[in-house]
């Protein structure tokens, strides 16, 4: 894993030295084969996963270890997964919360956002999307929003929604620069078309309906990167997703 | 037949009866009564024939009278003492009165004479008239008191059972309302009102806890579905497959894709039944539509249809969860049933939203808004538009389909 890296953009000196830290994320989730799952998606060079399956276990943690992402369960075996939020509000720890619910209770929902959550997920859902938004609230935790990803040639000014090849801005429409995001947070990994199709339209809309749309999407964003002298990094895999790879 | 009305003429048809048959004997009695006295006063008049021819053995002098009227004749025959029943010409007015007569006889000097005294009814018969007409008089009255007071105290003793009637036809199941107690005094009304209460509170219950089972048994179902999900995204990481395995692989998650939506459109109803979606805010309408049919440009694209969209700002105090789920279900149908180089037209106004749509063939909008109901070509789950109807009703919208102009028509009415 080396070339992603993240800098703030008023400090671009900061590229030259940048060492890189991977990143800590602690899953607090009781059912082992979610859990499991989750642990062994985000595992990768520059991650290090923990996990709990209790709510005593996670507030140990949390009490004791600090986090860049913590995927937390609302419905946890002996305890409310929102305590562990009021926890690390009331010492005031800054770690990211993306709340997993199987209960898309709105209240919950609003609940865990005022209390101080940074996003919410509901069950269930595709670690590619999972991945994404932990990606998204880590991005947004070290550098307040003010910030730009650099793949290789691709550079991405997050505030300003722009995409830049080797210096020069490329035009991507709404939903083609969503899904490069996408594909550059779940970078080397393949995404199957349901998640990629529930991540451009949500789950609304019947996922059936929108396979040749995706199809055209990715081949709009290839021609777009290669015309601007990029490489090719989407490969399509057996039939089944796409991969953001390294060729 | 209302209670009252049924009630009334029941009663008013017994009243008049008795009360026709009271005035009838009425009748006859007074009648009779005074008939009795005329008789007397005939009896009178032939006891003083009989006395002057007695006393002064020639038949007494006859003077005209208005009411009466006394004739001798020589009897050839011989006379039968009787009363009749004849007329008297009242010679003042010149016309002819009902009167009673007596037929009778006198020895004057040995020679016999028919007496016929004539007396005229008509003071009589203007008194059985007066006594009549003060009859109908009270038989009016009382009917009409009867009408009003029958009104007064069945309105007043019937209220408690129109109120109980007017909360039951209010009555809705999945509504948090409660039935009030209606206070009486009448024990037949507090019966009822207490069967009522205890019978919609079981049938609450009962339905609560069905839709909770529901709700538990979605919830419960998803926590699998993200295990099998979150399996898949791992087994795809993990090796190169084979052409038919991934084809397997894909039709797996296009099942779990559907399973999760059916499972949460499921939820979605619950939960909008219930009410439980309550993050009201102030919505631009607008923009909802406009994103949405962003959601759905490609497929606009890819069907080459002709879309003509008229919006107007239009403010909503609503969910705006709601409202999108809402336009993404009309609009999602609007396209599912479309054809290649069809139309749709938006058109959001102030007042309503309608959007219609070139369409295949046509349905029957009351089987469709019914669970799990969907045509034979639709891919949908068959909960879109029962979903889009209940949003409705729990804001009070109206939700109308037509079919105009070989269009399917759908409109929100706010």
């Amino acid at each position: 894993m080396v070339n992603a890296t993240i800098y703030h953009r008023f400090s671009p000196n900061l590229t030259s030295n940048f060492t890189q830290k991977a990143v800590k994320i602690l899953i607090v989730e009781d059912e082992t084969g979610l859990r499991d799952s989750i642990e062994a998606y985000f595992d990768e060079v520059d991650c290090i996963c923990e996990t709990a399956c209790d709510f005593n276990s996670a507030l140990a943690k949390v009490s004791v270890y600090r986090y860049d992402c913590i995927i937390l369960d609302l419905t946890l075996p002996q305890g409310n997964g929102l305590d562990i939020i009021k926890h690390l509000k009331a010492n005031q720890y800054n770690d990211g919360i993306l709340i997993i619910s199987a209960k898309n209770s709105l209240d919950d929902r609003l609940t865990g956002l005022d209390l101080g959550a940074d996003d919410y997920l509901t069950k269930p859902f595709h670690l590619s999307e999972l991945k994404a938004r932990v990606t998204a609230i880590i991005r947004r935790k070290s550098f307040n929003g003010n910030n730009a990803l650099i793949f290789n040639e691709i550079y991405i000014d997050l505030a300003g929604k722009m995409v830049k090849i080797n210096a020069q801005p490329v035009k991507f429409t709404r939903k083609e620069y969503s899904l490069l995001l996408y594909f550059i947070a779940n970078k080397g990994k393949v995404i199957s078309k349901n998640a990629i199709a529930e991540h451009l339209w949500g789950d609304s809309i019947d996922i059936a309906d929108n396979f040749d749309f995706i199809y055209s999407h990715i081949k709009n964003i290839r021609k777009k990167l290669v015309e601007a002298g990029s490489n090719d990094y989407i490969q399509a895999t057996y039939g089944m997703g796409y991969k953001f790879a390294e060729a | 037949m209302k209670l009252l009305a049924k009630y009334n003429w029941f009663n008013l048809t017994v009243t008049v009866i008795i009360m026709g048959f009271a005035a009838i004997i009425y009748y006859f009695t007074i009648r009779s009564i005074l008939s009795n006295q005329v008789d007397k006063a005939l009896l009178v008049e032939e006891n003083e024939v009989f006395n002057y021819v007695k006393l002064n053995k020639h038949l007494p002098q006859v003077f005209k009278s208005n009411h009466q009227q006394i004739n001798f004749t020589i009897a050839r025959q011989p006379v039968t003492r009787q009363f009749i029943d004849t007329t008297f010409l009242d010679q003042k007015e010149n016309e002819l009165e009902p009167a009673r007569a007596i037929i009778s006889k006198v020895n004057v000097n040995g020679e016999n004479y028919k007496i016929l005294v004539i007396l005229s009814r008509v003071e009589t018969e203007d008194l059985i008239e007066v006594i009549f007409i003060i009859t109908i008089g009270l038989i009016t009255i009382l009917v009409m008191a009867l009408l009003i007071i029958n009104r007064l105290i069945l309105g007043r003793i019937w209220k408690p059972f129109y109120q109980i009637l007017e909360q039951l036809k209010l009555f809705n199941l999945a509504d948090h309302k409660p039935i009030h107690n209606v206070s009486s005094t009448i024990e037949e009304f507090i019966d009822l009102d207490q069967a009522v209460g205890a019978m919609t509170l079981r049938v609450k219950n009962d339905y609560q806890s069905l839709k909770a089972f529901t709700e538990n048994a979605s919830h419960e179902l998803m926590t699998p579905i993200a295990v099998i999900n979150s399996k898949l995204d791992t087994l795809v990481q993990t090796d190169q497959f084979t052409e038919k395995q991934s084809k397997l692989l894909n039709d797996i998650y296009g099942t779990v894709a559907r399973l999760t939506r059916l499972n949460k459109s499921m939820l979605l109803l619950a939960k909008i039944e219930n009410r439980m979606i309550r993050d009201d805010e102030d919505v631009n309408m607008k923009e909802i539509v406009e994103e949405c049919l962003y959601q759905h440009e490609e497929i606009i694209q890819s069907l080459n249809i002709d879309l003509i969209a008229d919006l107007q700002d239009k403010q909503l105090h609503t969910s705006k969860l709601l409202m999108e789920v809402l336009l993404n279900n009309l609009i999602s149908n609007a396209l599912r049933h479309n054809y290649a180089n069809g139309k749709i037209t938006i058109t959001l106004q102030p007042q309503q939203l309608i959007i219609s749509n070139t369409g295949k063939s046509t349905f029957d909008i009351d089987q469709v808004l019914k669970r799990f109901q969907k045509s034979n070509e639709s891919e949908g789950i068959g909960l879109g538009l029962t979903i889009c109807n209940q949003i409705c009703d729990n804001y009070d919208f109206k939700l109308q389909y037509h079919y105009i102009n070989e269009m399917h028509t759908f409109s929100v009415n706010f």
